[in-house]
């Protein structure tokens, strides 16, 4: 199978040739194949965000190349080959949850009635059934988030880019959103790169992990989440579970350590 | 706001047990409004006592008695007066405001001229606009309404265009990096976007585009003009001394003001309600 995102050999260099250079991201290798959910981990600055907004074409590699379904990710780009959902939902507060959802669809030029269809369905996946005619100010910050998310499926990407969606969260919600993201990627089948600071959530919901270090970033370590394929609840209490976070811990230490 | 009462009570009934909570505090009109109408009350009270207490000239200050006797018995004139200078206002106001609002369109597509542009913009607003009225009087002709409608027009063309400018390019990064992520193009970024996202900007400008055209339009006026406008009606009647005719005038003119005022507000809360300043009434 073709990956679904293939990085090769990519740097980023900011600034280049001024006294702040700041090489960002080291000769990075990663393929993420159909249906992988991927988490990168690692110290603030290690350049993961970089990373995912180089797969989203949102900044260029300095060298390397970045596909996207076999693509250059600018044409993946052009052709909303990916949903995107950012740390803060960015909803705009001047339309309601359905009209936020329907914001991709409308750049797409789909009639009205088939945006409205697609959007109530969405909203039903991430359970906001009902929430339609709110405005994004009445709803909780996880809620919020759950909306971004339906944003970011509606048009029915195959790849999902996520950038610290529940950091802002607070743990009770962060742990009943992991679930429910699990839940939706299980359902829709869809191939996930998911930035986070939390090993747990990591593991929690990934195929593999990438672990990444600072100065410059590059992937020090890939782990293999081999836990059943369906997380629930029970999955936080198995053996092998606590083993391959206290392996992530001790990755990211290292990371963080430089080596 | 029956219709976001109807919102909350909706959402409350399905997000019952769920993670969010909408304060509600709904206060009757004459609660919220009975403080200021007692200091109103208070003010003009106040002023009638100290004018006749101590036996105040008129030529200083009329008592509010002796101006609304005026005002009753020079209503229908007056009225003429202030339609016409009120013709002047909002004519100015409609001028000044959509080139305001036109030009900051403009110039949001090329950043480069904006940024050349704005110091210009920022520096011609802090001019004394009102001291060409005379050139513009010279340019349109002093009896004609287009001249002070000119002064308007160019009094009000700069806090709109600025605060319009501001609105569209003050945009939240990660707002404009979705609409990157979806390969959105110019068109679709400004009108789904930028627009909305100036819409605050605009109104506040055009709240304080309305209340600056009638000063502009009545100051315009005491440059001389057509006689039958209030602005040369309360020079004149001040020049010979009929104190209380000139205060009934400005008295008017406020009214005027504070009404134009008040329209802008009325349609802001039609035109965006979702905003904070809109909403945060509510609360």
């Amino acid at each position: 199978m073709p990956p679904t995102v293939s990085i090769q050999n990519v740097s980023k260099l900011f600034n280049p040739g001024q006294a702040n250079q700041v090489l960002a991201l080291k000769e990075i290798n990663l393929d993420i194949l159909p249906g992988e959910f991927v988490s990168i981990i690692g110290p603030s600055g290690c350049g993961k965000s970089t990373l995912l907004r180089l797969i989203g074409d949102l900044t260029t590699p300095s060298s390397g190349a970045v596909l996207v379904n076999g693509k250059p990710a600018h044409q993946a780009r052009l052709d909303q080959d990916y949903g995107m959902v950012f740390q803060a939902a960015t909803l705009y507060e001047w339309r309601t949850v359905s009209k936020n959802v329907q914001l991709p669809l409308e750049l797409k030029g789909i009639a009205k009635t088939e945006r409205e269809n697609r959007a109530k369905e969405m909203l039903a996946l991430v359970e906001l059934a009902g929430f339609e005619n709110h405005h994004p100010w009445q709803l909780s910050g996880g809620m919020q988030q759950r909306v971004a998310i339906a944003r970011a499926l509606v048009t029915g990407p195959q790849l999902l880019l996520m950038d610290e969606p529940f950091g802002a969260l607070d743990e009770m919600t962060r742990e009943r959103m992991n679930q429910e993201l699990h839940h939706i990627w299980e359902q829709t089948n869809k191939t996930a790169v998911f930035i986070t600071h939390s090993i747990a959530e990591a593991v929690f919901l990934s195929t593999r992990v990438v672990v990444m270090s600072v100065r410059p970033g590059r992937i020090t370590q890939v782990i293999d989440i081999d836990l059943p394929r369906h997380r629930d609840v029970t999955t936080r209490e198995m053996t092998r579970y606590f083993e391959l976070v206290n392996q992530g811990r001790e990755a990211l230490r290292r990371a963080e350590a430089g080596l | 706001m029956a219709k976001q009462t109807t919102d909350q009570t909706g959402f409350s009934d399905v997000a019952a047990g769920v993670d969010a909570v909408i304060p509600a505090r709904k206060q009757s009109w004459l609660q919220y409004y009975l403080p200021s109408i007692l200091i109103f009350i208070f003010a003009i009270v106040t002023w009638e006592l100290f004018v006749r207490l101590f036996s105040i000239q008129e030529f200083l200050l009329p008592a509010p008695s002796a101006i609304y006797n005026s005002l009753s018995l020079n209503l229908n004139q007056l009225l003429k007066l202030g339609w016409f200078t009120t013709k002047e206002a909002l004519g100015g106001f409609a001028i000044g405001c959509s080139l305001g609002i036109l030009v900051a369109l403009a110039t949001a597509r090329w950043t480069i001229a904006t940024e050349a542009l704005m110091p210009f913009a920022i520096a011609a607003n802090s001019v004394p606009i009102l001291a060409f009225a005379p050139i513009l009087n010279n340019w349109f002709g002093v009896d004609n309404p287009v001249s002070k409608m000119a002064i308007v027009a160019v009094i009000v063309f700069f806090p709109v265009m600025i605060n319009t400018v501001r609105g569209l390019t003050l945009v939240d990064a990660n707002a404009l990096e979705l609409m990157a992520s979806y390969a959105a193009n110019q068109y679709d970024v400004l009108f789904r976007l930028r627009v909305p996202n100036a819409l605050p900007y605009i109104f506040n400008a055009l709240k304080v585009a309305a209340a600056l055209s009638m000063i502009g339009a009545i100051v315009s006026e005491y440059f001389g003009g057509n006689r039958s406008a209030l602005g040369v009606y309360i020079t004149q009647e001040a020049a010979q001394f009929r104190f209380a005719n000139a205060w009934a005038a400005i008295i008017l003119a406020c009214i005027v003001g504070i009404t134009l005022y008040l329209i802008v507000l009325t349609v802001e809360r039609f035109a965006i309600p979702w905003h904070p300043s809109v909403r945060g009434e509510e609360r």
